[in-house]
C-alpha cells in the first residue's frame, strides 16, 4: 500500500505539469486580450506595450510557459493582472471557504443519500421506494440556480431564518451547502439503491442468512460494506469537483470561494488566477481520489490481495 | 430498525437547523454596524489606487477616500475641492491653483502643492504603468517626461507650499473636467512608497471617508473621517457588500440588509408599481449613450446611405417604450441631452418604406449582416428585436454572441459588421462623447470602434477642444454632432436613466450622474 501511495504522489508532479501545459495553451488560445481589458479605452500605446512586456505577453508561448513553471518552482503563483494581489494569498483565503462549502454539502448529502438509498433498496417496489425514487429524480433534475433561489425565498425572505448571502459561519453555510448537496444527495440515493440491490442478490447474503446471522447484521455489515465501493467512488468524485468550486452556488449566495475566483479570472483573462485555481483544484481532486483508493484498499480484501500481488 | 435510524436522522437534522439558526439571534439581518449605510457592488472592485482605476466602480469608491484640486457640483459645474480657487490665463493655457491650508491626509500629514506634483508625475511616469496618462497628457512637457528625458514635469510648478501652477502645451477646454477625475486625486508619497504594489489595499487619502477593511469578494468598509476639511459626513461609515446575483441583492434589500439598491431591469416594473416602494425610488439622467455601431470601414456599412437605411428601419421609440420600459430618453445624437447646449440634430425617424427604397436602390437587398453582441440577456433580447426589424426591410441579420473579452477583441479588430455598445462619461463635457468615439486618432480599440473617419469632424472637435469661450466650443461641437448624426456611423438609441430604490429610513439620499460627484456627505438616517 505504501508503495502504491508513494507511486501516486510521485505521479502527481508530471500530472500537474501536464495539466498546467494544457491549461496554459488553451487559455492563451482564447480570443480576448487581457491588456485591453486591464487598461480601458484611452491608454497610450507605449503603456500598453509596457504592460504587455511586464506580464510577458510579448514573448512566445513556450517562453511564457517556462517562465510560469519557474515561478511555480519558487513556490509562487504570480500576481493577478487586475488587483495586483498575490494569487497564492487569495487562494489561501478562498480555498478554505470552498472546503467549508464542500464539507457542508457532503455532510448533508452523504448520510441522507446513503440512508434513503438503503431504505429504497430494502423496501423495493413499495410506496416508500417509489416516493424516494421520484423525489431523487426531481432532485437530480432541478438546476442549482433554481433550487438555490427557492431555498433563499423560503428560508431567508419569507421565514427570515437564514441570511441570503455572505461568507461566514454555520448560519451562512446552511443554504449554499444544502443547494449544493441536493443533486449529490439524489445521485447517492440512486447509486446506493442500485449497489445494494446488486449485493443483495449475491450468494454470500443467502449463505449468511442460512448461517442464521441476524438480519440487521447482514444488512448493516455484510451488505453495506460490499455496497460501499461505488458509493465511495461517487462521493469522492463529487467532493473533488466541489473543491474546484461551485460557480453557480457561490454566485447566488455571494460565497467567496474558488469557483467565483476562477470564473472571474477566466472572464477577465487573468491568466495567473486561472492557472493558480486549476493547479490547486487538480491537486485537491487527485488527493481526494488517492484517499478513495486507500479507502478501497481498507474495506475490500479483494483489492488488498490484488494490490499485494502487484 | 431502518425506521428508527430514519427517525434519528430526521431528529438530528432538525436539531442542526435549529442550532444553526439560533446561533445568531434568530435574525437574518446579519450583524449590521450601527450608523453605517449599506450599498451593493455587483463585483469585487479591481483596485483603489487612483493611478490604476479605469472602471466606474473604482472611481465611485475612490471619490469617498480621495480628493483632487477641483470637483463637480450637483449641476455639473466645476467647484473648488482642495484648491480653494484658481486663475486661468486669457489664452487658457496656464492655471494657478491656490490650495486650502490645513487639509490633511488620513496619516495626519498636511497636503501641499508638492503632493499634487508628485501625484501627477506618478500617473505620467511609465514605471508606474498607469493606464490614465491621457488624463494629464495635455500638460506641457509631458512627452519629454514620459520619454524619460527629464525627471521633472516642467508643466507643473510649485510656486509655494500652497500654490500650484499648471501650464498646458495648448489650450484644452475640458482641462478642469479632467482634473476632477480619479487619476488627478492627490496621494501621499510616503504611503505609496511604503506599500508599493499593495497601496491599492491600503489607500490613504484626504476624503470624507477612511479605508477600514476590504474582504475581497465579500465586503468593503469605509468609516467617517472626522477631520475632513469640508465638514464631516452625517453617517458613521459605508459598507459595500459584494453580491454578484441580482435576485440575491433584491432579497437582501427587502430584508433590510441593504439600504440602497440599483434596480435590476427584471425588477423595475414591480418596484415602480409597488405601493411600499414607489415613493422611495430615485432616478438620475445618466451621462451615457447606448448605440448600435456600424463598422464603417467595410461593406455594406461603408455606404452612408445604407447606414441611414438601417437607421430608418428601426423603431427606437417603440423599443424604448415597450421593451426598455422607458428606462431612458430617446437619443438625438451622440451627445447626451443634459450636456448639449445647442439645438439637437435632426433625428432619423422610423420609416421602413424609405429604408426599403434605399436598400433596393443601393443593391443591398438580402445582404447578410454579422451582428456581434455580448452574452448579457438584455442585450441579446435587443439584438433579436433589431434582427426582426431589419428582416422586415429585407436584411438578414446573424447574431453572434460572445463573452465580454472575446467580444471586445472582435470589435476592436473590426470583425463585426454591426455591434451593440454603450459609452459612459469620464467627465461631463460633450468633448468626452465626440473625441474618443469619432476622432480618427482613436480609430479602433481606442474608442472609435465604428472606424468612422471624417477630416471635417476631426477639425471641428479639435477646434472645440482648443476654444476658450464656451460659446465657441459649443458651436464647434454642434457642427461636429450634426455631421456625425447625418452620416450615421451609429444608430443612436437612448441615454439610460439610473434608478435606485432606498429604505424609507434613509434621508437625503441622492443619485448622481457621474461617479466622482458622490462624496457621501449628505446621506443620513
Amino acid at each position: 500500500m505504501k508503495i502504491y501511495v508513494i507511486k501516486k504522489i510521485v505521479l502527481l508532479l508530471p500530472l500537474l505539469l501536464g495539466i498546467t501545459l494544457i491549461t496554459f495553451t488553451l487559455t492563451k488560445a482564447l480570443p480576448g486580450d487581457p491588456v485591453y481589458a486591464m487598461v480601458g479605452e484611452r491608454t497610450s500605446p507605449e503603456i500598453i506595450a509596457k504592460i504587455r512586456k511586464e506580464i510577458g505577453a510579448d514573448k512566445g508561448i513556450i517562453r511564457q510557459y517556462l517562465g510560469y513553471v519557474s515561478l511555480l518552482a519558487r513556490g509562487e503563483m504570480g500576481r493577478s493582472y487586475y488587483t495586483q494581489r498575490k494569487v497564492l494569498d487569495d487562494i489561501k483565503i478562498k480555498f478554505p471557504n470552498t472546503l467549508k462549502l464542500a464539507l457542508g454539502a457532503m455532510f448533508i448529502a452523504v448520510p441522507f443519500g446513503i440512508l434513503f438509498g438503503f431504505l429504497s433498496a430494502f423496501r423495493i417496489n413499495t410506496a416508500v421506494d417509489r416516493v424516494i425514487s421520484w423525489v431523487s429524480i426531481i432532485g437530480l433534475s432541478i438546476p442549482v440556480f433554481w433550487s438555490g433561489l427557492i431555498l433563499m425565498f423560503f428560508f431567508s425572505l419569507k421565514m427570515k431564518l437564514l441570511p441570503p448571502s455572505g461568507t461566514g459561519g454555520l448560519r451562512y453555510l446552511i443554504l449554499p451547502s444544502t443547494t449544493l448537496a441536493l443533486p449529490a444527495l439524489a445521485t447517492l440515493v440512486r447509486i446506493t439503491r442500485v449497489s445494494v440491490l446488486d449485493v443483495i442478490s449475491l450468494p454470500f447474503v443467502k449463505t449468511a442468512r442460512a448461517k442464521g446471522i441476524k438480519e440487521i447484521r447482514i444488512k448493516m455489515v455484510h451488505i453495506m460494506k460490499n455496497a460501499l465501493i461505488p458509493i465511495v467512488t461517487v462521493i469522492g468524485l463529487d467532493f473533488g469537483s466541489y473543491l474546484s468550486g461551485a460557480v453557480l452556488t457561490e454566485t447566488i449566495f455571494g460565497w467567496d470561494g474558488m469557483g467565483r475566483f476562477a470564473m472571474e479570472g477566466i472572464l477577465k483573462r487573468d491568466y495567473p488566477v486561472v492557472m493558480g485555481c486549476i493547479i490547486v483544484s487538480t491537486f485537491a481532486f487527485v488527493m481526494i481520489n488517492l484517499l478513495v483508493d486507500i479507502f478501497y484498499y481498507c474495506v475490500d480484501p479483494r483489492i488488498r490481495v490484488h494490490g499485494a500481488n502487484r | 430498525m431502518i425506521a428508527t435510524i430514519l427517525r434519528r436522522f430526521i431528529a438530528f437534522a432538525i436539531v442542526l437547523l435549529i442550532v444553526g439558526s439560533s446561533l445568531h439571534a434568530c435574525s437574518s439581518s446579519g450583524s449590521r454596524k450601527e450608523g453605517y449605510v449599506y450599498f451593493r457592488l455587483n463585483s469585487n472592485p479591481t483596485t483603489l489606487d487612483p493611478a490604476l482605476i479605469v472602471d466606474v466602480m473604482g472611481g465611485y469608491l475612490s471619490a469617498k477616500i480621495f480628493n483632487g484640486l477641483v470637483r463637480m457640483d450637483d449641476s455639473l459645474n466645476i467647484v473648488p475641492d482642495i484648491a480653494s480657487r484658481w486663475d486661468v490665463s486669457a489664452d487658457g493655457t496656464t492655471f494657478i491653483f491656490y490650495l486650502r491650508k490645513h487639509v490633511f491626509f488620513s496619516n495626519k500629514r498636511e497636503v501641499t502643492a508638492e503632493d499634487f506634483k508628485y501625484s501627477f508625475e506618478r500617473i505620467l511616469d511609465p514605471k508606474n504603468k498607469s493606464p490614465n496618462t491621457w488624463v494629464l497628457d495635455k500638460i506641457s512637457g509631458t512627452k519629454q517626461f514620459i520619454a524619460g528625458k527629464t525627471d521633472n514635469l516642467p508643466g507643473v510648478q510649485i510656486v509655494d507650499r500652497y500654490i500650484l501652477k499648471i501650464k498646458l502645451a495648448k489650450a484644452f477646454s475640458p482641462f478642469l473636467n479632467l482634473l476632477s477625475m480619479t487619476a488627478a486625486y492627490v496621494v501621499p508619497k510616503e504611503e505609496v512608497t511604503r506599500w508599493g504594489d499593495d497601496f491599492s489595499s491600503h489607500p490613504i487619502g484626504t476624503g470624507p471617508f477612511l479605508f477600514k477593511d476590504w474582504k475581497h469578494n465579500s465586503e468593503l468598509v469605509l468609516e467617517r473621517n472626522d477631520n475632513y476639511f469640508n465638514g464631516k459626513a452625517k453617517i458613521r461609515g459605508l459598507v459595500y457588500r459584494i453580491i454578484p446575483e441580482d435576485l440575491t441583492a433584491v432579497t437582501e434589500f427587502e430584508l433590510g440588509n441593504l439600504d440602497v439598491l440599483t434596480i435590476p431591469a427584471s425588477e423595475y416594473a414591480r418596484y415602480k408599481s409597488s405601493s411600499k416602494w414607489r415613493n422611495y425610488l430615485s432616478s438620475v439622467q445618466g451621462l451615457n449613450i447606448y448605440y448600435l455601431g456600424f463598422n464603417c470601414s467595410k461593406s455594406p456599412f461603408r455606404n452612408m446611405n445604407f447606414r441611414k437605411a438601417v437607421s430608418y428601419a428601426l423603431d427606437r421609440e417603440k423599443i424604448l417604450r415597450t421593451f426598455y420600459e422607458n428606462r431612458g430618453r430617446l437619443a438625438e445624437g451622440p451627445v447626451p441631452d443634459i450636456l448639449r447646449k445647442w439645438t439637437p440634430p435632426e433625428r432619423h425617424t422610423y420609416n421602413p418604406c424609405k429604408a426599403i427604397k434605399i436598400i433596393e436602390k443601393e443593391g443591398f437587398k438580402d445582404t447578410v449582416i454579422h451582428f456581434y453582441v455580448t452574452a448579457d440577456q438584455e442585450v441579446v433580447d435587443i439584438a433579436e428585436i433589431i434582427q426582426s426589424y431589419l428582416k422586415k426591410v429585407g436584411l438578414q441579420v446573424t447574431i453572434k454572441q460572445l463573452e465580454w473579452s472575446a467580444y471586445k477583441a472582435a470589435i476592436n479588430n473590426g470583425e463585426a459588421d454591426m455591434f451593440w455598445m454603450s459609452w459612459w462619461a469620464d467627465y461631463p463635457d460633450a468633448e468626452n462623447f465626440l473625441f474618443p468615439l469619432f476622432h480618427s486618432s482613436n480609430y479602433g480599440a481606442s474608442g472609435n470602434r465604428s472606424r468612422y473617419t471624417n477630416k471635417e469632424v476631426d477639425r471641428l472637435i479639435e477646434m472645440g477642444q482648443g476654444a476658450v469661450s464656451p460659446e465657441m466650443k459649443n458651436c464647434y461641437y454642434m457642427k461636429a454632432e450634426r455631421i456625425i448624426s447625418e452620416e450615421s456611423p451609429w444608430v443612436f438609441f437612448w441615454y439610460k436613466t439610473d434608478l435606485t430604490v432606498r429604505q424609507p429610513a434613509l434621508k437625503n439620499y441622492k443619485i448622481y450622474p457621474i461617479y466622482s460627484m458622490d462624496k457621501g456627505l449628505e446621506i443620513s438616517y
